[in-house]
């Protein structure tokens, strides 16, 4: 039973991981109505970052890690100035397709800037786990989890009570409706990518930490997807719990389906919950449903 | 000198300079061509090993055109297709490969070239050879697609029959097995070794078998579960990452329970993505290859010639000793079948005939693999497999056994 209960903790922080890549996905989509298909590589961008500052500068952790968070927002931000700010306007279409190419330009750029090899990623959460009775929690998941609790928190209340949020999402709505109004769309496009960039650094940093590094690691963009669609696109507050579902939901089926049936249901598992859910509630378990009145 | 002398000096070097123009295009005229292509992964999940098993492999040739291949009379040409280690990739460039090179063979690289070209090449009559060991779903009879290694699942055998061994005692010895639905290749690799354990329950427990992402999030669980089934051994052939999250999970667990790597995800590459070699002291890699260690073995001294005379910077270790062995069987053969048929008029179908007209020796392959027989019966000997094992000894690769003798495994 303790393992049982084990096995429900740690399925629980995995899924709060993936929620947290999710939280780029969902920032950028509040912001913009973009569906972000380089969620992945950013995570890879902010990996290397970490790895760059700390391995090769040879920066202690205390300074790498700010000084990478706000590596990555400037990435961010230049993604938005290169790629997004001349889409303005332009059908949503356009910017999704962009962030597809976005997604072989990222990779492409990783292999030229830092080659292929397999690096090890510093050691930035403690190794060794945490140990209640029996039960054994890794350290990084768990800090991780309550990273991700409190950006939820956080950034709900910025999208939900504060003036910037709400413009951010009036600017999701209609772009030039918004600009008539006297928002900067471009700032708050801009802003969101910026946020979505140092989400997904702070999310390399938990995945990556003690292990190693490659640009393989971007598919944890395609595990955090499920996660995504299942809170609905829009809900920030909503991640926690489908990470939770998705995560218990995929180690239960790893540790006890898996064994019996000598196959990797857990990986498909999320995609399943997803689809589920998404037959009867198109958008999401919390997403926004649009009434359009002709 | 007279002038007549002088004259006479004259014409004889006029005539010896003609004789010597007349024999320059007879040369040219009496070195053949052949076309290789060499298929190659520079920027897909093997792009960090490719430009060394890329320049090993190339060496080889360039030493066999400069030594054999000029007594035969013969030049090897080599082109490589990157192929990002896609399936749809090789399929859809393989109709201009054919077309453009007209190869005599294919050097391949992995899984997806099987794939892709499995169908394709016994049409074409263009024999493909590969570095890797073998895979359970591509042993049939008649292959036109080769390995000079049995199949992971024979060499992860042969590697825990060895351990059993060194252990001592009847009890079977019990074993994990980490392996990804991610791609045919891994799953095939734990089938194999699945099967051959439930048909030797006296020799192999096999306690689990666990199916993860290319790159985990976390193996803490997992590595607990094993440790906690008294796993003695634990066969990863997979990939460097899968090795570094086990590792990582074994030692949250503060369990010290051996690795066995194969030759792509082995000691150094994995120990390079874990920050030092000496973080797997006391893990092990073995195939049927021999192990880029320091001690001086005819492979070493081989590797040694190519990087002093024919230009290979590729250091000392596994993917080398890969690509070098891969190239040596490949000109062996082709060897081969030019002593069979002659210089001119080779063709694929020729090449494969003579790989099974008679044994590649184990000198020839310079120590790098041992004596291969290939039959029709399979794509890899199935007599004489042997495996050689490397573990870290103070932070150094070093040979723990070499010649170690392969078990029977069944087809699966």
């Amino acid at each position: 039973m303790v393992y049982f209960i084990n096995d429900i903790i740690t399925g629980a922080l995995i899924g709060l991981l993936y929620a947290l890549v999710a939280m780029g996905f969902v920032v950028i989509y509040r912001a913009s109505k973009v569906f972000n298909f380089a969620q992945g590589e950013l995570v890879i961008i902010g990996g290397f970052i970490v790895w760059f500052t700390t391995m090769q500068v040879g920066l202690s952790l205390w300074l790498s890690i700010p000084l990478s968070l706000v590596l990555a927002g400037l990435v961010g931000y230049a993604i938005e100035r290169i790629f997004l700010t001349k889409l303005i306007g332009e059908s949503v279409f356009s910017m999704v397709m962009v962030t597809v190419g976005l997604l072989i330009l990222l990779r492409g750029l990783v292999l030229l800037l830092f080659g292929p090899a397999v690096r090890p990623f510093p050691i930035i959460f403690p190794l060794k786990p945490l140990f209640l009775g029996d039960m054994l929690i890794p350290m990084n998941l768990l800090i991780g989890g309550i990273i991700t609790v409190v950006a939820a928190v956080g950034l709900s209340w910025f999208f939900n009570r504060t003036r910037s949020g709400l413009r951010m999402t009036a600017v999701a709505e209609d772009h030039v409706v918004a600009s008539s109004m006297g928002i900067s769309v471009k700032g708050s496009i801009a802003f969101a990518w910026i946020l979505g960039s140092i989400l997904s650094t702070i999310g390399a940093m938990i995945f990556l930490s003690g292990k190693s590094l490659t640009f393989l690691a971007s598919d944890i963009g395609f595990a955090a997807l499920p996660v995504a669609l299942f809170a609905g696109l829009e809900s920030i507050g909503g991640l926690i719990l489908a990470g939770v579902i998705i995560g218990v939901a995929q180690s239960l089926t790893t540790n006890y389906l898996d064994p019996m049936i000598g196959g990797s249901l857990g990986s498909v598992v999320p995609y399943i919950i997803m689809l589920a859910i998404l037959l009867v509630r198109p958008t999401g378990l919390f997403g926004w449903r649009t009434i359009e009145r002709v | 000198m007279t002038y007549k002398t002088r004259h006479g000096l004259r014409g004889m070097l006029a005539a010896g300079a003609m004789a010597l123009a007349a024999t320059i295009p007879l040369k040219a005229q009496a070195e053949t061509t052949y076309n290789l292509a060499l298929l190659s992964d520079f920027s897909g999940p093997y792009a960090d090993i490719m430009p060394t098993l890329a320049s090993s492999r190339e060496a080889v040739f360039d030493w066999w055109n400069a030594t054999s291949g000029q007594k035969l009379g013969v030049k090897l040409n080599y082109k490589n297709y990157e192929t990002r280690y896609d399936a749809a990739q090789v399929a859809s460039l393989w109709p201009g490969i054919k077309s453009e090179l007209d190869p005599i063979a294919v050097v391949g690289l992995g899984g997806p070239d099987v794939a892709a070209l499995s169908e394709r090449l016994p049409e074409d009559k263009i024999p493909m050879f590969m570095a890797t060991a073998a895979y359970g779903y591509a042993w049939q009879s008649d292959a036109w697609i080769f390995n000079p290694r049995p199949t992971y699942s024979h060499e992860s055998a042969g590697f825990l029959s060895w351990m059993r061994e060194q252990r001592g005692g009847d009890e079977p010895l019990k074993v994990a097995i980490l392996a990804s639905e991610a791609s045919p290749a891994y799953v095939d690799m734990a089938k194999g070794l699945e099967l051959y354990a439930e048909e030797h329950p006296e020799e192999l427990d096999l306690v689990e078998i666990i199916y993860t992402e290319v790159q985990p999030t976390d193996l803490t669980a997992q590595m607990r579960r094993v440790a906690r089934a008294g796993a003695e051994a634990l066969i990863v052939q997979t990939n460097t990452s899968i090795v570094v999250a086990a590792k990582r999970g074994l030692q949250a667990n503060g369990a010290d329970i051996p690795i066995m790597m194969s030759s792509h995800n082995g000691l150094p590459a994995s120990g390079g993505a874990l920050g030092g070699l000496d973080q797997l002291e006391g893990d092990y890699e073995a195939y049927g290859m021999a192990v880029a260690a320091d001690e001086d073995t005819p492979a070493r001294q081989f590797y040694e010639t190519l990087a002093a005379d024919y230009g290979l910077e590729a250091p000392w270790n596994v993917v080398t000793a890969m690509g070098i062995s891969q190239g040596l069987y490949t000109v062996a053969v082709i060897g081969h079948a030019i002593e069979e048929n002659g210089a001119e008029g080779l063709t694929g179908e020729k090449v494969r005939e003579a790989l099974f007209a008679q044994p590649i020796t184990a000198e020839e392959t310079q120590g790098f693999l041992p004596t291969l027989t290939f039959t029709p019966d399979a794509p890899f000997p199935l007599k004489g497999l042997q495996v050689n094992v490397g573990t870290v000894k103070d932070g150094k690769i070093t040979i723990e056994a070499t010649g170690v003798d392969v078990p029977d495994v069944k087809k699966w």
